[in-house]
């Protein structure tokens, strides 16, 4: 496609990487088909093609951001489903990205709007913070009644009333520490133990850890690491974004200089699309950050994707249970891993099932749920509707954040690595909820 | 008036006084309305083969060649006409032949329709001059073509009430190696179009489906020694496909009852003879044909029993060929039924003062109607071409 | 930048109330009319062209539609009607005073019947999800062109869309049996129906391929088929165009009509090898796609025959797929031939002439000719079976002249489309891109009696009239 730019504007890294993004697009329309939004509200502007041109309009321009660009890419999941979908390899993910970030530079949103992003990006990747606010959300929940249910601002507040478990797990987050292997050492690797995760649904991390320790794997949770920073670069938030990235990549630098790593591993895989993204995001930076960010990226594997590399066995006789698998936007998408995971749950002997339109993102997308409600529970109600006309017992997920998303209704869902490490050895997972399987 | 080519046909519109009946060898003179003119211009003098590339898959003959020249021709190569555009004559009580202009000008197919579509599906050109007395070339040789309005489907079942079809050019396929046909018997109309539904609802390609009453099976030859009611389906293709479908669709059509088969030499007669309407050409009386969605096809065939007229099926229940009482109120009847079933009817043999009197098709949505008018005049501003032909006064 | 007609000066002026009318008709999401919020419909798969419209509406059911028909055709405003905005000849080009009419939103499918064979679905449904929508008892929607994923069936309808299987089974043209369309003033006809073959006149023949010129459609009933047993696909390689062509020929002359028979020359075949990763053979010159179908009995009986017959043309590789997944990515490269060659070059354009399959090698070598004196790449996909060729000229819009050249060699393939006997548009449509060269395939009374039957429908020129027809004096002065 044809773009407008400046010579002084392509001298800026980002603008000349979104313009070599923009030239790739013939605007063939492909993408409109796979998106989410598109889907539901039938406009061009809620399409990634039409993004696309708003952006590319607004670089061009070097406009400052309008109310009518941003209302348009704030709709946008990120669920990177254009991406799979294009056939000319446009990068969707760097362009918006950009395009967040200038909407954060030169863009003042109505004050509500801004209190409410600085609480997600403060509270949500710190775990002991956002315990307490979820705490706090336990005792407002029975009130949520009494908000009015207009305003967007209301709406997000029931959708993170909505959010808060009805049980907030004990505080189980994971130290820094080294989990030492069962038996004799066949790997080292490193764990995102990561942020909101470990507050919602501490199950995910322990039975990871449980699962490749008995087979043999030393895990890391490195000191220092923590949120992948992904929360805050969604927002537009760059320099909390690097802040996080950094601190990551300087902690799993020391572990792989030291007794060295063979992969770091992610269990969430909204963050695992952005560790592997680090190399991009540190392009530009000054010293050894690139290299390191690069080497870093190099290593990150989704758990899934681990476990097929050094051979998943269950040890359990199979549980008779139909599995739905839900594939995570972060997972299909972001990181194009598609029959890993289904695999494994095969080889652990589950039944796989697939939900129809299991390419369409169920809404969660980080902290959409929470700054677009409306088309987020649109999308949230398609996919369990989906997900229930398969007729199958539970559903697995790969991403925290779908599990929350798609969590009380009636099928029960459970991380994939909880199901594999059942299976392999270990406790039926808590939220499945059969006295048969509890009672194991 | 008989030109023996085009610019005959120019000058003959050019110079025309007043309306003009417009025809081939004029077999199909009792369908629809009859026309008030002075002058008949006919393009039976327009013969012959123009062009034929068979590895391209595309023949283009004069409007007057005979259809059963230019199948003729496609045979000798071993291809076929797609549409089975059949010969109307005798069931409309003339011994004229049909000419393939004459079977584009009233997009008539045959049995095959059904999986392999209409004449005018495989019209991929035509020359035509219209009420002004120009000649207009539509659509092209080659398979596909989208430039431009396509005025090909427009003159295609137009009845040259638009412009006078002086050369096609048709898409043709190989014909198949091997044809046979599937029987079940004593069907009543309900259940055989439910088998019909079933066999070409089934993934073995059938091409042809069609039933038959009792007494009209026992007029033709292939049918003749089965007795009853029969149901039919075609398949043609490849010699060990046909062998390995007739059986995969026996099976599959065992729950309506015991299935017959007949072979390839009985196969073609019959499904001639289906195309050709030749049970119901010694019938007296009128002649409709209703197209409805198949489904409806059974519950026509029960109407048109209450009012004493007898039925025969094609194309899975969705062709009906009726043949009653050539009476106003037998067609008010026709037209009852057919409205009620969503579909549409033509009249294709009754007597001229009653199919003066009535409407030969359904008169369109009130939109149309101007809709058409307009276009009649953009074709032909005098209103010289078959004028009155399938709706009084156009 | 091809010429617009002349802007009707008082509807311009009258913008704010037309606006203002509009939005009397439709919820608050229905109408686009801040320029910003334009933009993104200037175009469609044709970016090379681009108009802002005067505004965008997205009417959600066919009354709103026919209210929006009634309200422009009563104040003059000319209309640009628009699906997924994926035509590559810029059938949804808009105009300066034109209002699109958006029919992304009308996305339901309404009726399916199995027993007879049918669905009735709304016009901003996808190609390909009406195949999904039946395909779990089997059955399918055959025209299968190749943005199917994204392309919607009203656009199908207009363009009389083809695809990789219309050998076998036909256009979008033969595929359908009843519209739902609103004329230009407004009111709502039904076409056709469930039923075969019209009794009068084929209007549902005449509106499809008319490229919005004569009313909107917003409903179409369509035939489903049952899927066969299965299909296959294999890949052959040749030495050069001519001895893939020659084999073609000796197919079709055996009497079999595969139901895809594709073929790509080499540019083509290294784009979207970098694409699919299909294992095409990047040592060939050319490449021919065929699908059979069947049980698997006879897809080995019939690619066993098509074996034998390519070997006879000295190939240099011959490849039967093994299961499905390989013919699906056999296919997936096939498909995406057009984003794939976004990964080689810039920008294209793509061509859609149509040719007497026997004029392939000739026509190839003349492109290819054409190709070195533009300096300009060329890569071609070609429905073998049909003649439907595809050059895709690879051109960098960020510099003018490239785009001038590829225009004109662009025009100049098409006019040799012509004059070999073929046509300017297989599948695609006049759209804007080739409206200027009607001349070249028709005579000035055969384009007068086209317009006189646009006129019949649409007497203001109100539909689309910046598409298909060579301007008139008329248009220009407005």
């Amino acid at each position: 496609m044809q773009t407008n730019f400046t010579a002084d504007q392509l001298r800026d890294p980002d603008t000349a990487s979104s313009n070599q993004i923009l030239r790739t697009c013939v605007h063939c329309g492909f993408c409109t088909a796979t998106c989410p939004t598109f889907l539901l509200l039938g406009d061009e502007l809620d399409s990634p093609r039409g993004r696309i041109y708003l952006i590319k309009d607004m670089l061009e321009s070097g406009r400052d951001a309008t109310e009518e660009v941003v209302r348009h890419v704030d709709r946008c999941l990120s669920c990177l489903s254009c991406m799979t979908t294009c056939p000319s390899g446009v990068n969707y993910m760097h362009l918006v990205d950009h395009a967040r970030t200038h909407i954060e530079a030169t863009y003042v949103r109505p004050w509500h709007d801004r209190a409410l992003r600085r609480v997600l990006a403060t509270v949500l990747p710190r775990p002991g913070l956002m315990r307490m606010a979820l705490l706090a959300a336990r005792l407002a929940r029975p009130f949520a009644g009494l908000l009015p249910r207009g305003p967007l601002v209301f709406k997000r507040l029931h959708a993170m009333l909505r959010m808060t478990p009805a049980n907030l797990p004990a505080n189980a987050a994971v130290a820094p520490q080294v989990f030492r292997p069962i038996g004799p050492r066949r790997g080292r690797v490193a764990l995102l133990a990561g942020c909101a995760q470990q507050v919602l649904d501490p199950a995910i991390n322990d039975a990871t850890i449980r699962l490749l320790t008995r087979m043999g794997i030393e895990v890391v949770v490195a000191k220092g690491a923590g949120c992948c920073g992904a929360l805050a670069h969604h927002m537009g938030k760059h320099d909390p974004a690097m802040d996080a990235a950094r601190a990551n990549i300087a902690a799993w630098s020391g572990e792989l200089d030291g007794e060295g790593l063979d992969a770091i591993i992610v269990n969430a895989s909204g963050c695992g699309t952005t560790v592997k993204d680090y190399g991009f995001m540190f392009r530009a930076e000054r010293g050894v950050w690139p290299k390191q960010a690069a080497r870093i990226a190099e290593l990150a594997l989704d758990i899934s994707e681990y476990l097929l590399r050094i051979g998943y066995a269950a040890s359990r006789p199979a549980a008779d249970l139909t599995v739905a698998y839900h594939s995570a936007c972060s997972l299909q998408h972001g990181q194009k891993i598609t029959e890993a995971p289904k695999t494994l749950l095969r080889q652990a002997g589950f039944k796989i099932v697939e939900p129809a339109e299991a390419h369409i993102c169920c809404g969660s997308a980080g902290t959409y749920n929470i700054l677009q409600p409306d088309i987020a529970d649109q999308l949230r109600a398609r996919k369990l509707g989906n997900l229930a006309a398969t007729g199958a017992d539970l559903i697995a997920a790969g991403n925290i954040g779908c599990m929350t998303q798609l969590a009380g209704e009636a099928l029960p869902i459970v991380h994939t690595v909880e199901l594999l490490d059942w299976m392999a050895g270990g406790p039926a997972p808590k939220k499945l909820k059969m006295p048969a399987l509890a009672a194991d | 008036m008989i030109p023996t080519d085009e610019a005959g046909i120019v000058a003959a519109i050019q110079h025309a006084a007043g309306p003009l009946a417009i025809q081939g060898h004029g077999s199909k003179l009792a369908m629809l309305r009859p026309v008030q003119a002075a002058a008949t211009l006919s393009t039976a003098g327009l013969t012959g083969v123009t062009f034929y590339s068979p590895n391209e898959l595309v023949i283009s003959a004069r409007a007057g060649t005979t259809i059963a020249e230019l199948a003729m021709v496609v045979a000798k190569n071993g291809q076929h006409l797609i549409a089975e555009p059949p010969e109307l004559g005798a069931l409309l009580g003339s011994d004229q032949p049909g000419t393939i202009g004459g079977a584009v000008a009233a997009n008539l197919s045959g049995p095959r329709r059904v999986a392999w579509g209409a004449m005018r599906d495989h019209v991929m050109g035509l020359r035509a001059v219209n009420g002004r007395g120009e000649i207009l070339r539509a659509g092209g040789r080659v398979l596909k073509n989208v430039t431009g309005l396509d005025v090909c489907k427009l003159l295609s079942g137009s009845h040259g009430t638009l412009a006078v079809i002086t050369e096609v050019t048709l898409k043709v396929l190989p014909a198949p190696e091997r044809r046979a046909t599937l029987v079940l018997k004593g069907q009543p109309p309900a259940h055989a179009v439910a088998a019909l539904s079933a066999a070409l609802g089934s993934p073995y390609a059938v091409s042809g489906a069609a039933w038959l009453p009792a007494d009209l099976a026992a007029l033709v030859p292939s049918l003749s020694w089965l007795g009853g009611n029969v149901t039919l389906a075609r398949l043609e293709d490849f010699a060990p496909s046909v062998a390995y479908r007739s059986e995969r669709l026996r099976a599959e059509l065992a729950e309506f009852g015991a299935v017959e088969m007949l072979d390839d030499a009985a196969s073609a007669v019959l499904w001639t003879d289906i195309g050709n309407v030749s049970p119901l050409v010694h019938a007296p009386g009128a002649i409709w044909k209703i197209s409805v969605r198949p489904s409806q096809g059974a519950g026509i065939v029960a109407a048109m029993q209450a009012i004493g007229a007898t039925c025969m099926l094609d194309w899975g229940g969705g062709l009906v060929w009726v043949s009653g009482p050539a009476t106003a109120a037998a067609h008010h009847a026709v037209e009852a039924a057919t409205r009620a079933a969503g579909g549409v009817w033509t009249v294709m043999r009754a007597p001229d003062p009653w199919r003066s009197a009535v409407a030969v098709i359904p008169p369109g949505p009130p939109a149309m109607a101007a809709i058409g008018a307009r276009v009649k005049a953009a074709f032909d501003p005098r209103g010289i071409l078959n004028p009155g032909r399938m709706v009084a006064g156009a | 930048m091809i010429e617009q007609p002349e802007p009707l000066h008082d509807v311009l002026a009258r913008r704010d109330s037309i606006v203002a009318g509009l939005r009397r008709l439709l919820p608050e999401s229905g109408v686009i009319a801040e320029p910003l919020r334009l933009k993104p419909y200037e175009t469609d798969g044709l970016s090379a062209y681009r108009q802002t419209p005067m505004a965008v509406v997205l009417p959600e059911t066919t009354e709103q539609v026919a209210a929006i028909m009634a309200f422009c055709s009563s104040e003059g405003v000319r209309v640009v009607p628009r699906g997924a905005g994926t035509s590559l000849s810029g059938g949804a080009l808009p105009m300066e005073d034109a209002v699109v009419v958006g029919l992304m939103r009308m996305n339901r499918i309404l009726d399916i019947d199995y027993a007879d064979r049918c669905a009735v679905v709304q016009a901003g449904v996808t190609n390909i999800g009406i195949t999904q929508a039946v395909s779990a008892r089997q059955f399918f929607y055959a025209p299968d062109p190749s943005s199917q994923l994204a392309c919607m069936i009203g656009g199908n309808v207009n363009m009389n869309s083809g695809g990789a299987h219309c050998l076998r089974y036909g256009v979008t043209a033969n595929n359908l049996l009843g519209l739902k369309i609103v004329t230009v003033d407004g009111q709502i006809v039904d076409i056709g129906g469930a039923h075969l073959d019209a009794a009068g006149l084929d209007w549902l023949g005449l509106l499809t391929g008319s490229e919005g010129q004569l009313a909107i459609v917003t409903e179409v009933t369509v035939r489903i088929l049952r899927s066969p047993e299965g299909a296959r696909a294999m890949l052959a390689a040749f030495k050069s165009n001519e001895i893939a062509g020659a084999c073609v020929d000796s197919i079709i002359s055996s009497g079999i009509i595969p139901v895809a028979l594709e073929f790509m020359d080499r540019p083509a075949i290294h784009a979207c090898e970098a694409f699919a990763h299909a294992g095409y053979p990047l040592d060939a010159e050319a490449m021919l796609i065929i699908e059979v179908e069947g049980s698997v009995a006879e897809q080995d009986d019939l690619l066993g025959r098509i074996s034998a017959i390519c070997a006879r043309h000295d190939p240099i590789s011959l490849k039967v797929a093994e299961s499905a997944e390989q013919s699906a990515a056999i296919w997936k490269g096939r498909k995406g031939a057009f984003g794939a060659v976004g990964r080689i070059s810039p920008d294209y354009l793509c061509m859609d002439g149509t040719i007497p399959t026997s004029q392939l090698p000739a026509v190839l070598r003349r492109i290819g000719e054409m190709s070195a004196s533009y300096g300009l790449q060329v890569a071609n996909i070609f429905h073998a079976g049909d003649g439907n060729l595809h050059p895709l000229i690879m051109f960098d819009a960020n510099d003018p002249s490239s785009f001038h050249k590829a225009e004109a060699f662009g025009a100049d393939i098409l006019k040799l489309c012509v004059e070999v006997g073929g046509c300017l548009t297989g599948e695609h449509g006049v759209g804007v891109e080739k409206r200027d060269l009607m001349g070249v395939q028709f005579t000035e009374i055969e384009l007068d009696q086209q317009r006189r039957l646009k006129s019949a429908f649409d007497p203001g020129w109100l539909l689309n009239a910046n598409k298909v027809f060579p301007l008139t004096a008329a248009l220009r002065a407005a």
